[in-house]
């Protein structure tokens, strides 16, 4: 179920309005469960049972690690959760990716092999569901949790359904703490959580699938060169159409959640401020990138190994995070691109982090577009289907095609470059400062205004079901 | 201040040391939710008041929701009317209903290629009714991986792929749609709005032809109908949609691939499809069911550029000879050929009935019913 949909908008009323009619707390539970398993179940339902069985595996792979006496002991039950989890995620999501490339493997050396093409669908959500349960056993082992007594609790840890699907990653040591008492219907938070949703889905509705996705899809889809302008208008629009539908699907999410007693934390923190890729990191879809800093940047050594050592972390790190977002070597380069981006970051950091002009305002302003155009070039493996586009769009935007195509109309252009500058602008406006504290300062009557447009315009815009793009991960 | 420690309760779970907290920013949020709901209620009511003045009516929209659920209507001995918006507008199910005993079911759509549905029909295996087909040349032979192909090919899979959640969406928005002016879609949106700007583009710029503006009403069978205003003669909106016809009807070549490379591939994707077609004629014929390829009719200088672009000999006559299949011309007869599209594409809602009626005999005696 899309949050941009009608089913959605009904499902929520009715989960919202039973739950809080609900009195006693299991019952809510319960209901939540339900709906969550509803809401997922609403794109294919037998992948409910696989999203049950994983859930139900780690439930009792947590209580054998808990239980378990020696650290060896302890430490084969995580590798059989690690396994589990790690192999369901490797069939479905990564299965034919293997094939082909065994098979292109088996080519260098002479062997021709015609593997079979599996024909599997991938279940939605899988990355982040897969890694809400890992995180699980991962922290029992770790001794920051304890095993839950309660299945249907863990099951409501892994399958909540605002952030089931895309987000953020919500640990399950962040989740069942919650689920301890039952949540007070506060005033302000139920309608604070309204008002994120309805930010959320502007962003998404308005800013990514209205402004951005259209003139994004038409550059990376063109089959011919096309002029540095289009090439870098394609960019910019795709930059900002995963901005704002990755993060309008996570302050949807977290508002959903504030609706229902829940808190989630930030996952996107202004990141087209940053200033440089460690700060960029700490500002993009955090909750992937702290849950790869704390089990596995850290498990490997962190900062605390000798420079080679902790530069080959960092690009191992980047490297299976560009393979998390999927099966193609597309995500791997634009992984590896991070990875050498942070790398390189330190190498310079050590030779000019002291000068005193490091940090004075003017090199921080030209660190930050430094920053922003090298994420952007890295976007554009993100974005490409393959490295012929991919090479074509980059040979575009450094002037390889003088006499390219031009197949942005003006008006694209104006949109893209309008909302590429409220982007940045507003970034670089709050990029010290969280969200709650840049809204405290407007009075009353410019929430109510800014509310209001961003409402109308949904349903000015109405929207088009576009799934989010985060799903396909 | 967002941060607190567990008491000893919430240790149940053995939670982290810290539980996490989001803030609220202070402020009168029930108030401001109330008032956003009061404005926002009275601009929707004032956009579709407005929306109304303009001359718009309630329809619904053309999407692959609606278009599956109309697919799966589709039964072993239906019949199925496919192919481009011809088929769409120029059909009436009543007549065709009264003339042939059964009910046909409507998949014909605005701009679409009706091949993928051919194919999707012939490969069901459970179907062994009835089709006709409708041939808009410049549609229906459209290679893979152009608009009118990628029209037919996503209803097809999203009949197929459709969840659960979106076959409950559609039937929630049906209700709406048919009560609720600007919900209309590809006309009454933020993004229609600012495609109306007008702001000149660079010299050189290939920018997509703009698309018709609304001139049809749709029920829950799709049976499409064209507005009183687009049928009165001499109609303004009439007068825009032949402007918006010939560049539409008119693609130019692509730049990146030389012109003789660029005709020489699309007259090998032509003579695939012709034999994709006869194969799937064949497969529908093998399980007792039938088709007639039918040409609707079209006027003005649309007529024009079909007859000089797409040419009988080289389309319609190659296809009724490959697939072996019956076909209605419907300039050949003379109670057909006088009908005239106001916009040069489509006939009126009243014209259509009048055409299906006249239809119907050579429909029957093609399909030996």
């Amino acid at each position: 179920m899309l949050f941009n949909s009608l089913t959605f908008v009904v499902f929520f009323v009715v989960v919202v309005a039973l739950y809080w009619s609900l009195s006693g707390w299991n019952l809510r539970k319960n209901l939540l469960v339900v709906a969550s398993y509803i809401f997922y179940g609403a794109w294919n339902p037998p992948f409910a049972a696989l999203l049950f069985s994983t859930t139900a595996m780690d439930f009792w792979l947590g209580r054998q690690i808990g239980k378990a006496q020696g650290q060896r002991t302890k430490k084969r039950w995580l590798v059989a959760s690690v396994c589990m989890n790690l192999s369901m995620l490797g069939f479905f999501k990564y299965g034919n990716f293997l094939l082909q490339n065994f098979q292109w493997l088996v080519a260098r050396v002479g062997i021709i092999y015609q593997p079979p093409h599996l024909d599997i669908l991938l279940p939605v959500g899988i990355s982040f569901y897969t890694f809400h349960s890992l995180s699980y056993t991962l922290d029992i082992y770790r001794g920051v949790l304890q095993p839950t007594r309660s299945l249907r609790d863990f099951i409501l840890a892994v399958s909540f359904f605002p952030q089931l699907v895309a987000g953020p990653i919500v640990r399950a040591g962040d989740f069942l703490p919650q689920l301890n008492h039952p949540p007070r219907l506060k005033t302000n938070q139920f309608f604070w959580g309204l008002a994120l949703m309805t930010l959320g889905l502007f962003e998404k509705i308005v800013l990514a699938d209205t402004l951005l996705s259209g003139p994004a899809d038409r550059v990376f889809g063109y089959a011919g060169p096309l002029v540095a302008m289009d090439s870098w208008a394609g960019v910019l629009a795709f930059a900002g159409q995963i901005f704002f539908d990755f993060a309008g699907y996570s302050i949807t999410a977290i508002g959903a959640a504030l609706t229902l007693g829940f808190h989630l934390k930030d996952n996107f923190r202004f990141p087209y401020a940053a200033v440089g890729f460690s700060d960029f990191w700490r500002r993009w879809h955090i909750s992937l990138s702290t849950f790869l800093r704390d089990y596995l940047y850290i498990p490997l050594g962190g900062n605390q190994v000798r420079p080679f050592r902790m530069a080959l972390n960092l690009v191992i790190v980047m490297f299976l995070g560009g393979l998390w977002h999927g099966a193609a070597w597309t995500f791997v380069v634009w992984g590896l691109l991070h990875g050498s981006y942070l790398v390189i970051e330190r190498v310079i950091r050590i030779f000019f982090e002291d000068k005193p002009w490091a940090a004075t305002p003017p090199t921080r302003v030209i660190a930050g577009f430094a920053t922003y155009g090298a994420v952007c070039i890295a976007w554009v493996f993100f974005r490409a289907s393959d490295f012929t586009i991919a090479s074509r769009m980059l040979t575009g935007m450094f002037g390889g095609h003088p006499n390219g195509d031009m197949i942005l109309s003006t008006r694209e252009l104006l949109q893209i470059g309008i909302v590429t500058a409220g982007v940045i602008g507003m970034h670089w406006t709050m990029r010290d400062e969280s969200f709650e504290t840049a809204v405290i300062r407007l009075p009353a009557w410019a929430i109510t205004a800014i509310g209001s447009i961003m409402a109308f315009a949904i349903i000015f815009t109405q929207g088009n079901s576009n799934a989010f793009i985060y799903f396909q991960f | 201040m967002f941060f607190r420690k567990p008491t000893r309760e919430e240790q149940i779970h053995g939670g982290p040391p810290l539980e996490f907290e989001r803030p609220i920013p202070p402020a009168p949020w029930r108030g401001i939710t109330v008032l956003i709901t009061i404005i926002v209620t009275a601009a929707t009511v004032a956009w579709e008041l407005y929306a109304r003045s303009l001359g718009y009516a309630p329809t619904l929209n053309d999407n692959e929701d609606l278009w599956t659920l109309r697919r799966r209507a589709v039964e072993p001995e239906s019949i199925v009317i496919i192919g481009d918006s011809r088929a769409w507008y120029d059909v009436d199910l009543d007549e065709f209903q009264r003339g042939l005993g059964k009910r046909p079911i409507q998949l014909a759509g605005g701009g679409m290629c009706g091949f993928p549905v051919l194919e999707d029909l012939a490969n069901d295996k459970n179907f062994h009714g009835t089709i006709v087909c409708s041939i808009t040349p410049r549609l229906f032979f459209a290679p893979p991986g152009t608009p009118p192909f990628e029209r037919g090919t996503k209803v097809v899979k999203r009949f197929h792929n459709q969840t659960p959640a979106q076959r409950v969406s559609e039937r929630l928005a049906m209700p709406l749609e048919e009560h609720v002016v600007f919900l209309k879609q590809e006309e009454l949106t933020f993004d229609d709005y600012l495609k109306k700007l007008p702001i000149p583009n660079r010299p050189g710029a290939q920018v997509p032809p703009r698309l018709p503006p609304y001139f049809g009403t749709l029920d829950r069978e799709r049976r499409s109908r064209m507005t009183e205003e687009c049928a009165r003669p001499g109609s303004e909106l009439a007068k825009r949609i032949q402007q918006i016809w010939p560049p539409l009807f008119q693609p130019q070549p692509p730049t990146y691939i030389p012109k003789d490379v660029f005709i020489k591939k699309m007259g090998e994707a032509i003579g695939k499809r012709f034999h994709d077609v006869a194969d799937d004629v064949a497969k529908i014929r093998a399980r007792g069911g039938k088709i007639v390829f039918v040409r609707f009719p079209h006027s003005g200088g649309l007529k024009q550029i079909e007859d000089r672009d797409t040419p009988r000999e080289k389309t319609w006559d190659p296809l009724l000879q490959m697939t072996n299949a019956p076909g209605i011309y419907y300039s050949d007869f003379p109670e057909l050929k006088d009908f005239q599209c106001p916009e040069w594409s489509h006939l009126s809602a009243g014209d259509s009935v009048e055409f299906s009626k006249r239809l119907v005999p050579h429909l029957r005696e093609a399909l030996k019913m």
